[in-house]
């Protein structure tokens, strides 16, 4: 009893420590988002004015909330999507048997290994061949086919127990309910953690929304705050207040979705 | 591990979840495979293969942005790549990034694990911990260059107690982080030897600890916490019956099923580690001082679109690509020896 | 799991269904509209303003940048680029230029009988002007540098407002007395605060070039670039006056991007600093400042590095002969007053920076130091560049070197002779490569070329009293 009090205490200890370093960050943008201009250079962290207009500055500066939506909304399709078709792709990889399933993995692996930067020019021309710049779509659709999350699901799915599948193969379920009915919920702490990467990925994507778009509206939070990160001197109070803003959303998705990274799976209950 | 113990250990767990031993039929599942495949790669094909085989043909050329002139040579981008010094420079620099790769997993795999357990308040934990991975870019990185101000910053002043504390002389003088070339292993920025007057802490290692920082408690942990989400509680039932204890347990049963997970991190770890560094360069040191902090990936930034020398750019970006095909299939063989990767 | 993906299904849907209908109405018909890829600041919004309210017919909008060329360059390469982008200096230009993407508009301009050779501060033309003599685009507005200064410190120490023109030793005197310590010695206000690449200001005042005037040589270890260097490098760490790159980070927590002076001197860090004209439009707020300017100090020439901007249009833009309107309001009188008003850098076109209305803006009555910008801005020269090696991979070879000189680990002259090579080296890679290129370089060495826009400016202030 005295040992596994100690155990829990040494467990708290060690995370205090740990979100204690993590959280510096975060409160320091907070308080940073609190100061005057002039007061952002200063060493000490915390505010000699309070200046929560701060806030109101972002949305009155710059179409904020119109930015907010479309990268909450650009983000969330590319999540959806993403993990719809690499769910079904892993599947195909990781519970089925086809002839040369490990060389289209392979080949699916080894476009992760080229850097973007030098792909940025021929991804932009068939976009704009598709006559998908300056639209939604094109910030949406061709981020929606990861190998990134194929491999992440594919890993995740090998996991579970052959055996389940193979059960219900023999009988009589198609492919199909296999994958929405076993494999899918059993693989659910994998699909949440893709999609939260696939969310925080997006929503804070940069380059690809930057060179796609032309107009005003589209803009995504991180090319809007270019506003406040002129040429002519950088607004760092306006910039960290519009950042603890635009938190929100992921911290959201990770709240709701957090829950279902550590509930064990009951096999039996699965299996009955 | 010791395949005999595994064997046993695996053996018993099969028959407590009531798997069958491994069917020896082989199953075709061709065209349902199709199908569930067919919507990723169809997307695939088109926004993936298509562009990284488009830079695969540049890398061939002498595609320079600025000329409307594409000629074929061959293996002249990978010859020059390999002659210019400049090239071994930014790898050593890459390289050294990855010094902090194992740091990081290893700190995943342990925060994951204390997370696991059955206690309460680790739900505000696990948010907290996943923080930084909300707060990255530019904000972060600015306030890393506040953390590492070397007369006010409260790394060095952390230093200063404990060396204080230690009651060593302050005759040494403070690592000047961001603003010096020095650096762990003592290589000198233009030559890459190893010069005993560069061995110290530098820019260089304020970057690789900021790369841990952030990587610890990033996505990592969540796979691994995902991961042992998935660990049937009858496998490690069943070890507990069997008497083993807490390492035991964990080298016996929770490590091989978290194996494919740790096959991914790995992977994706080394992927983003010769692609890393970018961020960094562009917003906290512009891959100064000295260019101690350039990485390949920088390096392929600048030739791309500063010197707009797209068809090296690509060559170099291919020589990356091999880099990681190498290691990763590595991997893969070393993996399928230790344990089952896949 | 299926419910819940229906959820966010639906969530998604009526999302887009919100994004849809709240579309920016459309431009009314007969309305053509323009995309500027610029900075989007409130400066430049003011002025697109301006342009729109003057030209019913048109509607120019700012498509923001991120300070590197990637943008603008991916678009045009597909060809979709904006109608209008800016150019920041003669390499960029010459890029643009080889790319085909920039608009020649020397008759278009002609035309409407504007050469930008007679109005503009010639220091700005090689960023309009391309290698073959014609024009491609009208300078936007120009940044040159002056010293800016403190001046209630400068009254509190009893030091008289600087008399210029001075020469760098008078100008190292005046910031020691405004160098203050504390009784550790640690310096608590330096005397003048220069940034990262400050030390390239202060080149022509040496007579100092990057490079030889037929441009076929890297003279960055030439005797004149050296004494420049050095008397940089004595600033920081002979007189110290001006902060080491370690104790400018020191002070301040972002420092080091370039803009590390103008925020530590809107801080009273330092009594003066090397800053352009722009810096008004951070401080103008600030009711506790007051502010001086004068010229840079002078060694051989009162002559200090340049710093402005172009704006062109794209060839392939199908509003080309639209868009030249734009170029016509930026040569125009209402444009350049509202530059001037802004404090946004300076009137590119020599005229609108005369005259009492320019010296004393009424609604600014303590900016008394107008006519010193006037002053460097006809002294200022451009950075020399080559056509034989890229820019960029020069400056980044002569940076490394200059890191090392700067935190000592090297002697400056073997630091500055290393980058001479390196820089020379990779304009013997690029003769080898490119025949064409050679033969030019021969053209270039035996006298044959034609100078260079940007030595003629440096000739011309060279011969300036």
């Amino acid at each position: 009893m005295n040992l596994r009090f100690h155990r829990a205490m040494l467990v708290y200890l060690l995370l205090l420590l740990a979100a204690a370093t993590t959280l510096v960050p975060f409160v320091w943008m907070a308080l940073t988002s609190f100061k005057p201009l002039a007061d952002v250079e200063s060493i000490n962290p915390w505010p000699k004015v309070w200046m929560p207009d701060n806030y109101a500055q972002v949305f009155s500066q710059i179409p904020f909330a119109r930015y907010y939506l479309n990268s909450v909304l650009i983000a969330g399709w590319v999540t959806f999507l993403t993990v719809v078709t690499s769910a079904m792709a892993a599947f195909a990889f990781a519970r089925l048997e086809w002839p040369g399933r490990n060389h289209v993995f392979r080949l699916y692996l080894a476009t992760l290994m080229v850097p973007g930067v030098v792909t940025l020019i021929p991804s932009f021309a068939l976009m704009v061949h598709l006559r998908l710049l300056d639209t939604y779509t094109g910030m949406i659709v061709p981020a929606s086919f990861s190998a990134f999350g194929t491999f992440l699901l594919r890993q995740f799915m090998l996991t579970i127990p052959k055996a389940l599948d193979e059960a219900s193969l023999i009988d009589g379920a198609s492919s199909w309910r296999v994958f929405t009915d076993v494999v899918l919920p059993l693989a659910r702490p994998g699909v949440i953690t893709l999609a939260i990467f696939t969310f925080l990925g997006n929503y804070g994507s940069f380059l690809w929304p930057l060179v796609m778009v032309k107009s005003g509206h589209l803009r995504t939070l991180p090319v809007g705050m270019l506003f406040f990160d002129g040429m002519y001197g950088r607004q760092t109070n306006l910039i960290m207040a519009a950042s603890v803003m635009s938190l929100v959303p992921p911290m959201l998705l990770f709240i709701a979705g957090q829950k279902y990274l550590v509930r064990g799976i009951q096999l039996g209950a699965v299996k009955g | 591990m010791s395949p005999a113990r595994d064997s046993t250990l695996a053996a018993k767990t099969r028959v407590a979840i009531g798997e069958r031993p491994p069917r020896r039929r082989k199953r075709n599942d061709l065209i349902p495979a199709l199908l569930f495949l067919l919507p990723n790669l169809f997307g695939f094909a088109l926004f993936t293969v298509g562009p990284v085989g488009f830079s695969l043909l540049a890398s061939f050329t002498d595609w320079n942005l600025t000329q409307p002139k594409v000629r074929w040579v061959a293996l002249e981008n990978f010859g020059g790549m390999l002659g210019n010094h400049a090239f071994w420079v930014y790898l050593v620099n890459t390289l050294y990034f990855m010094l902090g790769m194992p740091i990081a997993i290893v700190g995943s795999l342990a925060l994951a694990l204390l997370l696991n357990q059955k206690a309460r308040g680790l739900v505000a934990f696990r948010t907290l911990l996943y923080l930084p991975s909300f707060t990255a870019g530019v904000a972060l990185m600015i306030l890393w260059k506040a953390l590492y101000n070397p007369d006010f910053g409260p790394i060095n002043y952390a230093i200063g107690a404990a060396l204080d504390l230690l009651g060593l002389a302050r005759d040494v003088s403070l690592p000047q982080w961001l603003n010096a070339t020095q650096n762990m292993l003592g290589i000198d920025p233009e030559t890459v030897r190893f010069s005993r007057a560069q061995v110290g802490l530098g820019a260089r290692d304020a970057l690789l600890w900021m790369g841990v920082w952030t990587a610890v408690g990033g996505g990592n942990m969540l796979l691994y916490l995902a991961a042992l989400a998935n660990v049937p509680e009858e496998l490690t039932e069943a070890a507990e019956l069997d008497g083993a204890g807490s390492w035991a347990k964990f080298r016996s049963v929770v490590w091989p099923q978290l194996a494919p997970t740790t096959f991914f991190i790995v992977v994706m770890s080394c992927i983003g580690g010769f692609q890393g560094g970018f961020d960094q360069a562009r917003i906290m040191t512009n891959g100064g001082p000295a260019g101690t902090t350039t990485t390949l990936a920088f390096h392929i930034y600048q030739k791309a679109f500063e010197e707009f020398q797209m068809g090296y750019a690509s060559a170099v970006s291919w020589a990356l690509f091999a880099l990681v095909f190498l290691v990763t299939v590595a991997n893969w063989r070393f993996g399928n020896r230790a344990g089952d990767w896949e | 799991m299926k419910a819940t993906l229906a959820t966010v299904l639906l969530g998604l849907l009526l999302l887009s269904v919100a994004a849809w209908r709240d579309q920016p109405p459309a431009p009314p018909p007969g309305v053509t509209k323009l995309v500027w890829v610029s900075d989007d600041n409130p400066l430049r919004r003011e002025q697109v303003r301006l342009f729109n309210r003057l030209n019913q017919d048109l509607e120019v909008s700012l498509d923001p940048n991120n300070g590197g060329n990637e943008k603008v360059i991916v678009q045009s390469i597909a060809g979709v680029g904006p109608d209008l982008f800016d150019c920041f200096n003669g390499a960029d230009l010459d890029a643009y230029y080889r790319a085909g993407i920039a608009l020649d508009v020397t008759d278009r301009l002609a035309d409407h009988g504007i050469d930008i050779r007679q109005g503009f501060w010639p220091a700005i033309l090689p960023t309009s002007i391309g290698p073959d003599g014609r024009v491609y685009g009208v300078p936007t507005n120009v940044g040159h540098n002056g010293i800016w200064f403190h001046k209630e410190i400068f009254e509190a120490d009893g030091v008289p407002f600087p008399k210029t023109p001075w020469s760098t030793e008078e100008f190292i005197e005046v910031a020691k007395k405004l160098t203050k310590r504390d009784s550790t010695g640690r310096v608590v206000r330096y005397g003048f605060l220069i940034d990262y690449w400050g030390w390239r200001a202060f080149m022509p005042a040496f007579g100092a070039s990057l490079y030889s005037r037929d441009r076929t040589r890297c003279t960055i270890d030439s005797p004149e670039s050296i004494a420049c260097l050095r008397f940089v490098h004595a600033l920081m760490h002979v007189h110290r006056v001006s902060p080491t790159p370690t104790e400018e980070s020191t002070m301040s927590a972002q420092g080091g991007w370039g803009m590390g002076s103008m925020t530590l001197f809107g801080a009273r860090r330092g009594a003066m600093a090397l800053g352009g004209r722009w810096w008004l439009a951070t401080y103008r707020g600030r009711q506790d400042l007051q502010l001086g300017a004068a010229e840079p100090p002078f060694e051989r020439f009162r002559a200090w590095t340049s710093a402005g901007r172009t704006t062109m249009i794209n060839k392939n833009s199908p509003n080309r002969e639209k868009a030249v309107r734009w170029l016509l309001f930026l040569a125009g009188q209402e444009y350049n007053q509202l530059i001037n008003d802004q404090a946004d850098g300076l009137a590119a076109v020599k005229r609108y920076c005369e005259g009492p209305r320019f010296l004393l803006n009424p609604r600014f009555p303590e900016e008394d130091h107008n006519a010193v910008w006037r002053e460097v801005s006809a002294r200022a020269v451009p950075e020399a560049t080559s056509p034989f090696v890229n820019q960029r991979l020069a400056n980044r070879l002569i940076d490394v070197q200059v890191d090392l000189l700067r935190t000592n680990q090297k002697p400056i002259e073997k630091a500055l002779r290393d980058a001479a090579r390196q820089v020379d080296a990779a304009i013997a890679q690029n003769l080898e490569k490119d025949p064409e290129l050679r033969r030019k370089y021969e053209r270039a060495q035996r006298g044959e070329e034609p100078v260079p826009v940007d030595e003629q400016a440096f000739e011309l202030v060279r011969q300036m009293p």
